[in-house]
């Protein structure tokens, strides 16, 4: 409750001053200019190095966000349309007529319950997914390369996968099915490595920031001994003094995180052309967009952006009024 | 009011300051306490302040034990007390009216209520034109007259006054000791430490007097 009452006695519109140049704020409505001085001076409490290494901390935070966030949808997606699909794989050795062969299972499979569309893969079709690690080459075409049929199914109706791979098995010889569960399994696997990793990112700038705003606080504290004294002899309760810190702090954190939030929103923006140019040729691209899709972000990947803004905001306030208490509490 | 119990203070290992201090303070009442430079005067006042804690013997301020206060019952404490430095004591980066509304705001009072209550006041003490000035450009006795009406302005039921008028002239330092008896009037007590026997002179009032650690009253 004292957090809330503390947000809601926040002097916002000082903090919007703060943020604006004093010429634009002279052109402000007078509710927007506040006459009670700071009683902590807040030339005392950061210089710009300050403000340009949170700005640092925010971009690095928002970049390890936006990037496990957009890995993630690129899984999600990718995830999803593969378990919407199971692929059969007839093996060419050894069969006579793989037309034939082909026409017969994809028949076979049309015939079956809970599967909604058979598609036959030609040769040259199967030839232009090797295309992307062996190159246009004539080579391919004498190459035993195995035939697919990508199958379609009804996810509301499932069929029995295990039933129809043993009809394929006792049915045709050479004849293989893949329901894309260790792919899935594999994706799933990388998409949780890189969550686990951006966490660590974020947990160490988190670290970081925490170290950062304490060391201000403690060289603020002592800039401002004076005015601490002062304070204490017209009874001052710590939680005043902490919040005449804290508020220096929470402006300066507002104010860095969303340099860096907009730093790495616009890092984010060009992304994609990023992609194109240094594309590192087409193996790399299609690993790439297969990693990160496209790489342009959607709105929620910005909003938390600004949600990991905001919260490095929110450290630093908190941060800083954890750091005036305890010192408060030498002094005692 | 005020009791203090065989007080006794010790700078670390170094010889006693004050030896068992014993005495009252009544609401209402108004005392001097004098002595000779280095007697002890301002440690003295810094124990009723509660910025010292004794070394040993019982404090009692409003009727409170001090010596094992938390933090916020001593801000509690000090918000009935007011205080005139005498090195004043006032923030150079705020003007001076908004030193002498320091202690309303900490108390977290709107500006809109008690802003013509600081401007009467200051033009009261002479610093009616001195408003919007800095500590900086004050002279001795304007900084004086400053710290006393930021002591003044929460109207505290104590008034605790380290030499106030030591850097005025005599006309101010008698308006000042007018501006004491009459918060002494409204019930304020007041101890004003001093060693000018001019000003003492002007009024009846009790003196503590502290003499090689030791207090006696006369």
């Amino acid at each position: 409750m004292t957090f809330l009452s503390d947000i809601r006695d926040y002097p916002w519109t000082s903090l919007l001053t703060g943020l604006l140049p004093a010429r634009i704020v002279n052109l402000l409505p007078a509710r927007f200019q506040t006459r009670a001085a700071q009683i902590v001076p807040s030339a005392s409490i950061a210089g710009n190095a300050l403000t340009v290494v949170i700005a640092i901390m925010s971009f690095l935070a928002c970049l390890t966000a936006g990037a496990v966030y957009m890995v993630n949808q690129s899984a999600n997606a990718w995830v999803n349309d593969i378990a919407s699909e199971i692929t059969v794989e007839l093996d060419p050795i050894n069969t006579a007529d793989i037309e034939k062969k082909m026409t017969l299972v994809s028949l076979f499979l049309a015939k079956q319950q809970g599967i909604t569309r058979v598609k036959p893969l030609t040769a040259d079709d199967s030839a232009k997914l090797l295309e992307p690690w062996l190159g246009q080459t004539s080579a391919l075409a004498a190459l035993p390369i195995p035939r697919l049929i990508a199958v379609e199914i009804d996810r509301s109706n499932p069929p029995d996968i295990q039933l129809i791979k043993t009809a394929l098995t006792q049915n045709f010889e050479g004849v293989t099915l893949d329901d894309h569960r260790r792919w899935q399994a594999e994706i799933k696997t990388v998409t949780r490595t890189a969550a686990l990793g951006g966490l660590v990112v974020l947990s160490l700038v988190a670290a970081a920031t925490i170290a950062v705003i304490v060391s201000a606080t403690r060289s603020a504290m002592a800039s401002n001994r004076e005015i601490i004294e002062v304070l204490h002899f017209v009874g001052a309760k710590e939680r005043f003094i902490s919040r005449e810190f804290e508020r220096h702090f929470l402006g300066l954190g507002v104010r860095a995180g969303l340099m860096g939030a907009l730093a790495a929103a616009l890092a984010f923006l060009l992304l994609p052309l990023m992609m194109h140019m240094l594309g590192g040729g087409v193996v790399t691209e299609a690993e790439t967009s297969r990693l990160i899709g496209s790489g342009e972000l959607d709105v929620w990947g910005y909003l938390l952006c600004l949600l990991v803004a905001l919260a490095v905001a929110g450290i630093c306030m908190i941060t800083s009024r954890l750091g005036v208490i305890r010192v408060l509490k030498s002094y005692a | 009011m005020i009791r203090f119990d065989n007080v006794g203070l010790r700078y670390g290992s170094g010889p006693e300051i004050l030896r068992d201090v014993t005495f009252h303070v009544l609401p209402g009442s108004f005392h001097f306490l004098t002595g000779p430079s280095g007697a002890g005067k301002t440690t003295l006042l810094r124990l009723l302040f509660m910025s010292l804690r004794p070394s040993r013997g019982l404090i009692f301020v409003f009727g409170e034990n001090v010596t094992n206060l938390s933090a916020s019952g001593r801000s509690a404490l000090r918000r009935r007390i007011g205080i005139v430095f005498q090195d004043f004591r006032l923030l150079d980066h705020l003007t001076t009216w908004e030193n002498v509304a320091l202690p309303l705001r900490v108390m977290g009072k709107r500006e809109s209520d008690y802003k013509e209550d600081v401007t009467d006041l200051l033009r009261w003490v002479g610093l009616g034109d001195r408003i919007n000035a800095y500590p900086e450009i004050l002279s001795g006795g304007e900084k004086q007259r400053a710290a006393i009406a930021r002591a003044v302005i929460g109207r505290p039921e104590l008034l605790l006054a380290d030499e106030p008028t030591g850097n005025v002239d005599p006309a101010i330092g008698n308006r000042l000791l007018r501006l004491f008896v009459e918060l002494n009037r409204l019930g304020t007590s007041v101890i004003i430490a001093t060693h000018d026997y001019g000003l003492m002179e002007q009024l009846d009032a009790p003196r503590l007097v502290l003499f090689d650690g030791h207090l006696q009253m006369r």
